[in-house]
């Protein structure tokens, strides 16, 4: 049953300027969702530059040379759709889902900001989109409890002149100098058709979408200079302790070590081990820091893994009274205890069932299925993943598990306590 | 080359069948709305109990959402482990959920294995264990919790605002209840709690899945057999009108101000229903309204700008919330204040079909998942709404008239009897309120008043 459920049946096209095209069928409801990845994030920023690819994914909403400000919204809003973009470490992406009968509107609208955005440029536009980005750096990061443990634990863990080593939301200083030259500079390296993907999924039929994607598309040149990133080997010689006070009422301990890349060989054993730590109340952490010993007040642990480099982290909340050191000595204890003695059956069937329901849940949204074709084509080359992914769980043993843990864990890393400001203390 | 000048029309029209809402009674008699939906082999159900925290005591605050930290943990033969790794095994996502009117309990599952996953939740509902080492536990945990909050500027403002705007009325209290009401609360509360207003209380229940009629309901009258009893209605007073205050939340340091403006209105049954919706799109419930392209787009104030006419069973209320660099609080309240009244005095009728368009074309995408599809009955259900709702609704959308919707923003926006709340550091937050009001009252960080400042 899964084997076919999981099956994508799809067209990838290459038109002649570079631009990749996958077709995605499916008839059950009148939508289409078309979703544009372009592979280019923050890893491919330099110092003093961080937080633009986000940045110049605001400015592809301020309108391009056929389509004034607003209107991009506007239209895809008119027809019924919804819309958004974001931005990783490794791409940028833009999506909308809308009504099956407006495809064409949704493919004029993204060609024409492949195509044309820089006439439609101005002084005023940024400056908008950089107060804009900047509050959103203030609501979602500077004024959040903990808000900052992302970014310290990112800029310690990396050396400076590793891309990950700052955040996708940039350095506020960095924000601030941006100027309309770089946003010029950006989209002509980066903002081109064959540094890009473009995936239709739904209702719509193959020869016409082809058809209207020539159309919009096929006229957009190419270029073919995009700088490769550089990424120096990353190896914590010893390991690191930073405290860093914050309007927080309970002190929360972050561990982070290097691990392995996405699709890497030990990263579907790392996301399992994960699991069996704080997946559940069974879980070893879950169940030995919050329920039998009483000291956190929640924890959780995971693989975060990208095209350049990965980490494996583990985070604790602390109860009221209880010092962090003694759920970090737990932790290890943990660690330690399953590299010595193993893991059950049981508890790697729980994890595998789990990610395989998951799996099935996920195919119910179109947005979230193009989405993944598009994940898979960027990272394996080949969309039609669902089934490789899966396998790739089933596939981790006992002994994968221990060996990920050993490998990893067992090697220095960054701890980052996050403590109440001393005038804040309960 | 091609014309690139002119927006695409849409191709050919196209058609959307509503998913049909079934609605019937098992042979014991109990409540079952159904859609049925082959596409994929899952199962989303939910189970409806109109027994929410406005049934708290007083100084009990937090009851019902700890009663459902504790119903899980650990029932019939199984304790809080076991109980867990049964719905592990299965992969079937179980959660519960409380707010103020209803107690939810909630299952996403493999249809292979929705059986299974509704029997665990029978035993979950009928017999829970209570033990009183879990009790502790999570007690704690509640507490914490509540803690952790005190930090977060957007939960700060949302709970004092609820509390300005709905004054003693049980709405004005949150769900998490308080440190002390908490702090209050017994084993035996929870039992009570239990007893009084989930184990015979009244269900509903939803599915939205691979199934079909007769499988749902001897499923149902299977692994459910207590009598149902109808709650008692509570009392509820609603503050009399008040004119516009201006309050504030202090949080020293703060990089931005977290605002809400708003004011009590009518019913989710409510005949301004309509009007309002497509007023409020008009003004700021999407990224088109003119308060997000105002506040974010034009000013760079904030990331975003956000209101809306909200529903509890028997209340509601309008609310606008953003949060915006602390250096442009004061300009931003007034750009909101204008927005106010300039809605009411013009709309275009391009504003209009914009806002029509939307809701209207939008309409099918709401019924894509299967839990978007048990949520929309779940709708249905909270509100009392006919079952054809849905059916309706385009029509009702299309029916509005120029006329209502400006009447909606005259009638419904009372600018005079505003709740006017900021959560952000008072130094810099008092000076920009000045050239809006003389007074101001500071409340603490659960919305209760610490004395009143004069500007």
């Amino acid at each position: 049953m899964n084997d076919k459920l999981l099956k994508i049946n799809y067209e990838k096209h290459k038109l002649d300027n570079g631009l990749e095209v996958i077709l995605y069928q499916d008839k059950s409801l009148p939508i289409v969702a078309v979703n544009i990845w372009y592979r280019v994030g923050s890893a491919n920023e330099s110092k003093g530059k961080t937080g633009f690819a986000h940045l110049f994914e605001h400015m592809m909403f301020q309108g391009s040379k056929h389509i004034p400000k607003g209107e991009h919204f506007r239209l895809i809003q008119e027809a019924g759709g919804s819309l958004n973009g974001s931005t990783s470490f490794d791409r940028t992406n833009y999506y909308e889902t809308i009504p099956s009968n407006y495809l064409e509107l949704a493919l004029w609208l993204e060609s024409d900001r492949m195509g044309f955005l820089l006439p439609a440029l101005t002084e005023e536009k940024l400056s908008n989109q950089k107060d804009v980005v900047m509050n959103e750096r203030r609501q979602r990061y500077e004024n959040q409890p903990y808000g900052l443990a992302w970014e310290i634990l990112l800029s310690n863990l990396f050396t400076q002149n590793h891309p990950y080593s700052w955040p996708t939301i940039g350095w506020m200083e960095d924000i601030k100098n941006f100027k309309l030259d770089d946003v010029i500079n950006f989209f002509k390296t980066y903002y081109s058709p064959n540094n890009a993907t473009l995936v239709i999924g739904g209702n719509f039929d193959f020869d016409n979408a082809i058809k209207l994607v020539e159309k919009y598309f096929g006229e957009i040149p190419s270029n073919n200079s995009i700088p490769n990133v550089n990424t120096p080997e990353q190896n914590l010689e010893d390991s690191k302790k930073i405290i860093h006070e914050d309007n927080v009422q309970l002190p929360r301990i972050y561990l982070a070590w290097h691990s392995d890349k996405i699709f890497g060989n030990y990263d579907a054993s790392l996301d399992i081990l994960s699991d069996i730590l704080t997946s559940s109340k069974n879980s070893r952490l879950t169940k030995s820091l919050i329920y039998d010993k009483q000291i956190a007040q929640d924890v959780n642990a995971f693989q975060y893994s990208g095209k350049y480099a990965g980490m494996f982290i583990i985070i604790s909340t602390a109860k009221p009274e209880i010092h962090l050191e003694e759920i970090k000595k737990e932790i290890f204890e943990q660690i330690n205890l399953l590299i010595s003695n193993g893991i059950s059956d049981e508890e790697l069937i729980r994890s595998k069932n789990s990610i395989k329901s998951h799996y099935i849940y996920s195919l119910q949204k179109l947005d979230v299925i193009v989405d993944h074709i598009n994940h898979y084509n960027f990272y394996l080359n080949e969309p039609d993943s669902f089934m490789f992914d899966l396998k790739r769980y089933e596939n981790v043993t006992k002994e994968n598990v221990i060996e990920s843990a050993k490998k990893f864990l067992t090697n220095p890393y960054v701890e980052l306590h996050i403590i109440p400001k001393k005038s804040k203390r309960i | 080359m091609i014309d690139r000048t002119k927006a695409p029309v849409p191709s050919e029209n196209i058609s959307f069948e509503i998913p049909k809402i079934n609605y019937l009674t098992s042979s014991k008699g109990y409540e079952i709305f159904y859609i049925s939906k082959e596409k994929l082999p899952i199962v989303s159900f939910n189970i409806i109990l109109f027994s929410g925290s406005k049934f708290d005591p007083e100084n009990k605050k937090g009851l019902a959402l700890l009663t459902s930290f504790m119903i899980d943990e650990g029932a019939g033969k199984y304790d809080a482990f076991q109980l867990s790794n049964e719905f592990e095994k299965l992969g079937t996502i179980f959660s519960i959920t409380v707010n103020h009117d209803t107690f939810s309990f909630s299952i996403l599952s493999l249809k292979e294995n929705f059986e299974r996953s509704l029997e665990l939740l029978s035993i979950i509902l009928n017999e829970p264990r209570f033990d009183e080492k879990d009790f502790q536990r999570e007690k704690k945990k509640l507490i914490n919790k509540i803690k952790q909050m005190k930090d977060e500027p957007s939960y700060i403002a949302s709970t004092a605002f609820d509390r300005q705007i709905f004054q003693e009325c049980y709405y004005s209290y949150p769900s998490i209840g308080y440190e002390n009401t908490v702090n209050n609360i017994t084993l035996d509360d929870v039992k009570e709690f239990y007893n009084k207003y989930i184990k015979n209380s009244k269900k509903k229940f939803i599915a939205a899945g691979c199934l079909m009629q007769k499988e749902i309901s001897d499923l149902i009258d299977k692994y459910f057999t207590t009598k149902e009893i109808i709650l008692p209605e509570l009392e509820l007073k609603l503050p009399e009108k008040a004119s516009t205050k201006y309050f504030i939340v202090h949080k020293e340091n703060s990089a931005q101000g977290e605002i809400r403006i708003g004011h009590l209105d009518g019913l989710r049954k409510s005949p301004d229903y309509f009007a309002n919706k497509l007023m409020n799109s008009i003004l700021g419930g999407e990224f088109f309204s003119r308060i997000n392209l105002n506040l974010r787009e034009k000013k760079g104030f904030t990331y975003g700008a956000h209101s809306s006419f909200n529903y509890y069973q028997k209340a509601g209320y309008f609310e606008i919330g953003t949060a915006v660099n602390i250096e442009n609080v004061g300009e931003s309240i007034s750009e909101i204040l204008y927005e106010l009244n300039n809605i009411k005095q013009n709309i275009t009728q391009e504003e209009i079909n914009l806002a029509k368009s939307f809701l209207i074309k939008h309409f099918p995408s709401n019924f894509e998942s299967y839990t978007q599809l048990s949520q929309s009955i779940a709708l249905l259900v909270i509100h009392n709404l006919p079952l054809n709702y849905y059916n309706e609704y385009i029509n009702n959308i299309q029916l509005v008239t120029e006329d209502e919707i400006l009447n909606a923003a005259k009638k419904n926006i009372h600018t005079d009897e505003l709740t006017i709340l900021v959560v952000g550091d008072k130094n810099k937050i008092l000076p920009q309120l000045k050239i809006l009001t003389n007074e101001l009252i500071e409340l603490d960080i659960y919305g209760s008043v610490v004395e009143k400042l004069n500007l």
